[in-house]
């Protein structure tokens, strides 16, 4: 696992400060979605190798989301960003 | 009640008895100062932390963006929110937090190594400065850290926590004789 986070607003930072709160490349159903398509988003999961978006909670520092580019297999971190600028990016 | 919170220190059972005289490397735990959280209504973050900043009788330590921990030696808890309320009422949410946070100030010339043992923070004074302030874990304790000097660091953690983080500083000190005692 990444061991060294470089959170934007703390700088860098142990792993041991953050939680992990998942996949962060899920898109919510539309409410009236089948329940087909409500039970993969809420109860399936891919288990990658290689790059992964995920959300990692900073809760020991600045406690703001935020979404880590990261690899499973070299633990490279790719890049991390704010969960808020995260989805204004990405229009969600 | 809230009273009794404020006058009656979280580590009161643990420094009973007579102290012993400060060392080289010493922990000072703070009475009876005023500690005030401020977090910025959104968009007003710059502002916030421009008038923080401007001020010259407390300090605002960062804490979160558009959240700052604010600590008066002079002020009553009162006197603290009357001072922010003026200063940034319309601008931020002021919240006391006087009986709710202890702080720990810890100098001497052996800080840097004995911080080291529990807090993942680069405090080389370059990176870390006189005035910088962050929130990190101390052992698996948050607190917020900010160093008031060369070789001097404040740390303020939830009353709750307050044993427990003195109870880590004291061993994380015990190589470096850290001595312990009531600020005077």
């Amino acid at each position: 696992m990444a061991s060294l986070i470089t959170c934007p607003h703390c700088g860098v930072r142990p792993k041991e400060e953050f939680a992990i709160r998942g996949d962060a490349s899920l898109v919510r159903p539309a409410p009236t979605a089948s329940d087909e398509a409500w039970h993969d988003y809420v109860y399936v999961r891919a288990n990658p190798r290689g790059r992964t978006l995920e959300h990692w909670q900073h809760v020991g520092g600045c406690r703001r989301f935020l979404v880590v580019e990261r690899d499973t297999f070299t633990h490279e971190v790719h890049s991390v960003t704010d969960g808020a600028a995260f989805a204004r990016e990405n229009g969600k | 009640m809230i009273r009794d919170y404020y006058n009656r220190n979280a580590l009161d059972e643990k420094l009973r008895g007579a102290p012993r005289p400060p060392g080289a490397n010493h922990l000072a735990i703070g009475h009876r100062q005023a500690v005030s959280m401020v977090l910025a209504v959104a968009g007003e973050e710059d502002s916030v932390e421009k008038l923080l900043s401007s001020a010259t009788e407390f300090t605002g330590r960062f804490s979160a963006p558009g959240e700052w921990l604010v600590v008066s030696e002079n002020d009553t808890p009162e006197g603290l929110q009357r001072r922010l309320d003026a200063l940034c009422s319309d601008k931020a949410h002021i919240v006391d937090q006087s009986e709710a946070r202890v702080l720990f100030r810890i100098s001497g010339p052996s800080m840097r190594r004995i911080l080291a043992k529990g807090i993942g923070l680069d405090l080389d004074p370059n990176v870390f400065a006189t005035g910088a302030s962050a929130n990190a874990l101390c052992g698996h304790i948050a607190v917020n850290l900010a160093r008031t000097g060369e070789d001097a660091f404040e740390l303020l953690t939830p009353r709750s926590f307050a044993e427990s983080l003195f109870d880590n500083l004291m061993t994380m000190g015990r190589e470096y004789d850290l001595t312990a005692a009531f600020a005077a």
